[in-house]
């Protein structure tokens, strides 16, 4: 019917086209909530489908746009990294999707809001599935715009400032990833990813080969929030409206992890060395000081921003410690934390969305949990999955993370970051004492209605099957930390012989 | 020429480091936009005139790299949008507190 080769394009393809088609309708808006959710499965289903013909493949599928060879035309390649990370993207954006339809928001019926829901999950996967650094900015650059209307038009009063903030700053992102690009280029003459790898690998250091390594970290840590380019996180996944909050601080700050793996372990092996060393003081700096800021908030949303600070911290730790091992670790606690910190929003606006004034503010939102048992219970179990307690997965992954960096030696950052592990559990606990325990302070109650709890009960049902059933996603991170092993892997499928 | 280029590059950049700083919100997207070309004009300087042909013609001569300029000609479109678009929010946050200084827009923080 098709060669798998095609795989690589649909799930680009289909939220794109399926973008277009819901700018159509826009005047049925049921008919254009549905036609998204649609879209988001069938990408969804068509991520898997990838993932499953990459790992029976045994090699990256590489689709070569315009049947140009390789480092002439964009080629788009789907290894084992890639294809996780769609996987993951999808997967929560589906749920992201589930949610807005069941959400009571004034956001959710503008016309644009499901395109551009669209938009973003193909920016997102375009970025992490692409195999030139070029076509990476541009889908970045689509991801941002995406993500920042959707937040400027929040209901949130806030949510234009807060965008604002944003756009600014990753604007400056954009610059440093072309002023990265221009370098590399000027240095060896492509921009093709494969074949960058490759000339670095091979051809003598070019002098802009450092400031070329430093604009990609730069830009990756702003897309990641990783301090010091931290500070417009909180603000912007506070004013976001929930559904897309919940897909910025999961799926969203990811990319920059991903950018991060990539350096790391295909375009600068060579140089990976200082890379994962700035990254493990830049994660341990992250995990101490998004602790300790989620501690002093006043916003349940705020506390859960902070903490994405903390957690990404954890997995350039992983990414910076460079064994097998523990780039394993990092890749799975990327997907878990993923569907943790996705769930846990959610469920933050879902009790935003019964207070009496639509806030996620401890002085509004205290006690309005107390008729809401099953959201209490449902963030009970995600508040032990980012703490990293069994029988969730964020034991899994904690665990892995810890074996890994005893068995890597990294026994100083391991001091630092178990004791601000601590910081996870008495901030979650904060919270769900303050909204299921305390009593409501006089004239606040609880509305009868609000959003729906359908999505962030898939997600914790997710959380709990993959800590039980761990073994197809540690499966899947070991064989993609063995290809990320082995780069020569990855430049061969793209440039062939 | 290569030196001129360079030091065109560096003042760009140089002044809209300086206006982006201001505290003014249109200066600083002035600055953004001055930036936005400093950029351009590095990408340029990358190889976009090595060769004096035209990339498309048959002509036996060293011809000039086409890839730089379709970059910039992406770049330009995307920032453009970018402005658009920032400007749009500013109208929006100028005419919700009534100024253009960044240091009064803060109720975020509070």
């Amino acid at each position: 019917m098709f060669s798998s080769n095609v795989l690589v394009v649909l799930p680009i393809l289909i939220p794109l086209t399926g973008a277009a088609v819901a700018i159509l309708l826009r005047k049925r808006r049921g008919w254009q909530a549905g036609w998204t959710l649609a879209t988001m499965i069938a990408s969804m289903v068509f991520s898997f489908l990838l993932l499953a013909a990459v790992w029976r493949g045994g090699e990256p599928l590489v689709f070569q746009s315009g049947g140009w060879p390789a480092p002439f035309g964009i080629s788009l390649v789907a290894d084992m990294l890639s294809a996780v990370f769609v996987v993951m993207t999808q997967l929560v954006m589906v749920t992201g999707i589930l949610y807005a339809v069941g959400s009571k928001d004034k956001v959710v019926t503008y016309p644009t809001f499901y395109p551009l829901f669209l938009t973003l999950a193909t920016g997102l996967t375009g970025a992490m599935l692409t195999g030139d650094l070029f076509n990476m900015y541009v889908f970045a650059e689509l991801l941002v715009i995406s993500g920042t209307i959707l937040t400027a038009i929040s209901d949130d009063r806030f949510g234009t400032e807060a965008a604002y903030k944003y756009f600014y700053i990753s604007l400056l992102a954009s610059f440093f990833m072309l002023l990265a690009i221009g370098s590399l280029y000027a240095g060896y003459g492509t921009l093709n990813m494969a074949s960058l790898a490759a000339n670095i690998a091979t051809k003598e250091v070019s002098p802009l080969l450092w400031p070329a390594i430093g604009f990609l970290m730069a830009t990756f840590m702003i897309k990641s929030a990783v301090f010091p380019f931290h500070f417009w996180q909180p603000d912007f996944h506070t004013a976001a409206p929930t559904a897309v909050s919940a897909m910025l601080s999961s799926v969203v700050v990811k990319l920059g992890v991903y950018g991060f793996l990539r350096m790391t372990t295909l375009l600068f092996v060579a140089q990976a060395p200082t890379i994962r060393a700035i990254l493990i003081v830049l994660g341990i700096i992250g995990v101490i000081f998004g602790g300790l800021s989620a501690l002093g908030t006043h916003n349940v949303k705020r506390m859960l921003a902070y903490s994405t600070l903390a957690q990404v911290g954890f997995i350039l730790i992983g990414v910076g410690w460079g064994t097998a091992l523990s780039i394993t670790a990092a890749i799975i606690f990327a997907f878990n934390h993923s569907i943790i910190k996705a769930a846990m929003l959610m469920l933050a606006g879902y009790v935003a969305s019964r207070a009496s004034v639509k806030s996620a503010a401890f002085d509004i939102v205290t006690g309005v949990g107390r008729p809401l048992p099953a959201a209490g219970f449902l963030f009970f179990l995600g508040s032990l999955a980012l703490a990293g307690i069994p029988p969730t997965n964020g034991f899994v992954s904690k665990m892995l993370f810890f074996d890994s960096g005893i068995r890597a030696e990294g026994y100083g950052a391991l001091l630092l970051v178990g004791l601000a592990s601590i910081f996870t559990l008495m901030y979650t606990v904060r919270a769900f004492q303050r909204i299921w325990w305390q009593k409501p302070a006089e004239g606040i109650s609880t509305k009868g209605s609000g959003d729906r709890l359908l999505a962030p009960a898939i997600l914790v049902t997710l959380i709990m099957v993959l800590g039980i059933w761990a073994q197809p996603l540690v499966a899947a991170a070991q064989w993609t930390s063995a290809w990320l092993g082995d780069p020569a892997l990855y430049i061969q499928a793209v440039l062939g012989g | 020429m290569t030196l001129l280029v360079a030091l065109t590059v560096g003042l760009l950049f140089a002044i809209g480091i300086f206006q982006m700083l201001q505290r003014n919100v249109i200066r600083s997207l002035i600055g953004l936009m001055i930036l936005a070309n400093a950029v351009n004009l590095f990408l340029l300087s990358t190889g976009a005139y090595e060769g004096l042909e035209a990339a498309y013609t048959t002509a036996d001569q060293p011809s000039s790299d086409p890839l730089p300029q379709a970059l910039i000609l992406t770049a330009i479109v995307i920032s453009m949008g970018g402005t658009a678009f920032i400007l749009a929010m500013l109208i929006i946050i100028s005419a919700r507190y009534k100024t253009a200084d960044m240091d009064e827009v803060d109720r975020l923080k509070k």
